[in-house]
């Protein structure tokens, strides 16, 4: 679609400024010796049908786009349409003064306008270039709104896909028992029912903000692992024990959000849940130089050798790591006498090292 | 008519608000609460209570199981957070299947619901209650058998041979024998059948302990098993056995 006639009030502009340039050329005729009326007349009606010949500058512009072509061939192809542009003004611009020479308000001015036809030839290029370089402004204008349109989509597409994948992430029955729960402490004990709530506020807001980033420090990341036990050990009570060792150098690492926390919903889902009496879980993040290993064992049922421990979380996780570190970074799992244990081994880079991440709002 | 109800929940709090929501009711007597499956059962055949109010996901025993095992015996109500199991427990002829978290009024109409059932003394159709208690993936890996106020958890691995005996089929397994009020052919659809062959009207054999086949005296087969004892094959049974052997 032609961007200046594919739109009337384009269209509108262009023709305005064509009047405009019209009018302050004649000005320059009168002082070449034309009187106002036979400037006017000679030029009106030449640019008027030159604006419409010079829209032909936007198969110049589309076929030579400047992003792609030489400089050389687009001075080449602007100045051969140019003169070609404007011999077609000087022949136009020749019969037209051959039409007013038999007028007889014009016919005396003849020769005078034969006089500026060189400078007619002058002025069809210049007009035809300007004409281009508008075509390539307004080119470069469109191809920028195209691509912040499509940027905005390009956000939009990936913020709907942050969400999906933490609705994946985020067990609905994980919320609907921590409902119930919530119900059943509102008669019993309403300070812990609105501890609870708070809890689960907490969580769901750290999940939705960590989950936009592209990493963070470790820190964070037990935090939002701390919360979901917190909350789990309201549901299960004594059933459930939680042990953690952490070297302190290990918090500043950083490390793909909600990379802890499926790995300990694992181990209640899948280990705690199913035994009489529930266990310990126990975690264990231990730095040495710029390597990170994060242990937790749970409890299992060892009847069930053929549950699946881990499932969808575990795939998870060890996709978004091969994802993020390549072969650098590993998840092993043993189950042995009732016991499941996943090991990650990760690069640790530490805050302030890597530039790719952004710095906590 | 007064209603006696176990409560069957792991946690603590589950079962709070069920005996809440209870107290307000009239005519209903909370006779057990039960951390577990096993506790269900047990409630069940020791107390007899008309209602289970009855949690899914519990460690060891879940809900279907626990239904497969009891549930001629008691009316079920489950409540679960999970919406997928609800067919499945309408299947197994439970009276109602209650969302977590769900309202006082919704465990009311459950509970009207199961008055009105009881009150048409509708016998429960209870013999394809194990069938529906299984999930529908794959053949099952441990086969449940209640004795009294007790529950036998048998890997089915471990399992030599089932024997039918009129209503029950007897099931041996490590040197034990069980019974269960199933027949062999419905306990026959549970069971891998690359695994477990149906060598005779009447017997279901573990493959993996058969020593040999030999003929006896009157030229019928016998399986040999690998502890020496002696099971008879019929002739349909034995072209089952070797259609398996032979693949």
């Amino acid at each position: 679609m032609h961007p200046i006639l594919g739109r009337v009030d384009r269209l509108a502009a262009y023709l305005g400024a064509w009047l405009i340039a019209c009018v302050l050329l004649a000005a320059v005729f009168t002082r070449l010796g034309l009187g106002w009326l036979e400037a006017l007349a000679l030029l009106v009606p030449l640019c008027l049908v030159y604006a419409f010949a010079c829209l032909s500058a936007w198969y110049v512009s589309r076929a030579m786009p400047l992003t792609t072509s030489s400089v050389p061939r687009v001075l080449a192809s602007s100045a051969l349409a140019a003169a070609i542009a404007s011999g077609f003004w000087l022949g136009l611009a020749r019969v037209w003064v051959a039409a007013l020479a038999t007028t007889t308000m014009f016919a005396p001015a003849t020769v005078r306008y034969g006089q500026q036809l060189p400078f007619v030839f002058a002025l069809g290029v210049l007009l035809f270039l300007l004409s281009l370089a508008v075509h390539y402004v307004l080119i470069a204008f469109e191809t920028t709104r195209q691509a912040e349109r499509r940027q905005l989509e390009l956000e939009l597409l990936t913020r709907d896909a942050e969400l999906r994948a933490l609705r994946a992430q985020i067990d609905p029955h994980f919320l609907f028992n921590s409902l119930n729960s919530i119900s059943a402490l509102t008669a019993s004990d309403a300070p812990g029912a609105r501890r609870m709530c708070l809890l689960l506020g907490e969580f769901l807001r750290n999940t939705l903000d960590l989950s936009t980033r592209q990493r963070i420090p470790l820190a964070d990341e037990l935090a939002l692992a701390d919360r979901f036990l917190s909350i789990e050990q309201v549901r299960f009570g004594s059933r459930l024990r939680i042990e953690r060792r952490v070297d302190e150098d290990a918090s500043a690492c950083l490390v793909p959000p909600l990379l802890l926390q499926p790995l300990v919903e694992n181990a209640i889902t899948h280990g705690i849940a199913r035994l009489l009496d529930g266990g310990l879980i126990r975690l264990d993040i231990s730095r040495r130089n710029d390597q990170l290993a994060i242990v937790i064992d749970n409890p299992c049922d060892a009847d069930a050798a053929w549950a699946r421990p881990g499932g969808m979380g575990l795939e998870n996780v060890r996709s978004r790591l091969a994802a993020m570190f390549g072969r650098e970074a590993r998840l092993d799992t043993h189950t042995r006498a009732g016991q499941f244990r996943v090991e990650l081994h990760l690069p640790c880079d530490s805050v302030g090292a890597d530039p790719r991440v952004r710095p906590t709002e | 008519m007064r209603l006696t109800i176990a409560i069957v929940d792991d946690e603590d709090l589950a079962r709070a608000v069920v005996r809440e929501y209870l107290a307000g009711m009239p005519d209903v007597e909370i006779v057990a609460e039960c951390a577990n499956g096993f506790e269900a059962v047990k409630a069940v055949s020791e107390l007899q209570p008309d209602l289970l109010i009855l949690d899914v996901q519990m460690p060891k025993l879940d809900g279907f199981e626990v239904l497969e095992l009891v549930g001629r015996d008691v009316a079920v109500v489950f409540v679960t957070a999970y919406d997928q199991y609800a067919i499945r427990a309408f299947e197994v002829h439970a009276v109602d299947y209650l969302l977590k978290p769900f309202s006082a009024d919704r465990l009311g109409a459950a509970i009207d619901r199961v008055r009105e059932r009881l009150g048409r003394g509708e016998a429960l159709p209870v013999h394809d209650l194990a069938a529906a208690a299984q999930p529908a993936q794959g053949p099952t890996h441990r086969v449940l058998v209640r004795d009294g106020s007790r529950v036998h958890v048998l890997s089915v691995e471990k399992i030599e041979y089932v024997q039918a005996q009129d209503d029950y089929v007897c099931i041996r397994c490590e040197g034990k024998e069980y019974l269960k009020e199933q027949t062999l052919a419905e306990l026959e659809t549970t069971l891998d059948p690359a695994k477990f062959v149906r060598i005779h009207r009447s017997f279901v054999l573990n493959l993996d302990r058969l020593a040999r086949v030999e003929l006896d005296e009157r030229e019928n087969r016998v399986a040999i098993l690998s502890d020496g004892r002696r099971l008879p094959i019929s002739r349909a049974g034995y072209a089952r056995l070797s259609a398996l052997l032979s693949t």
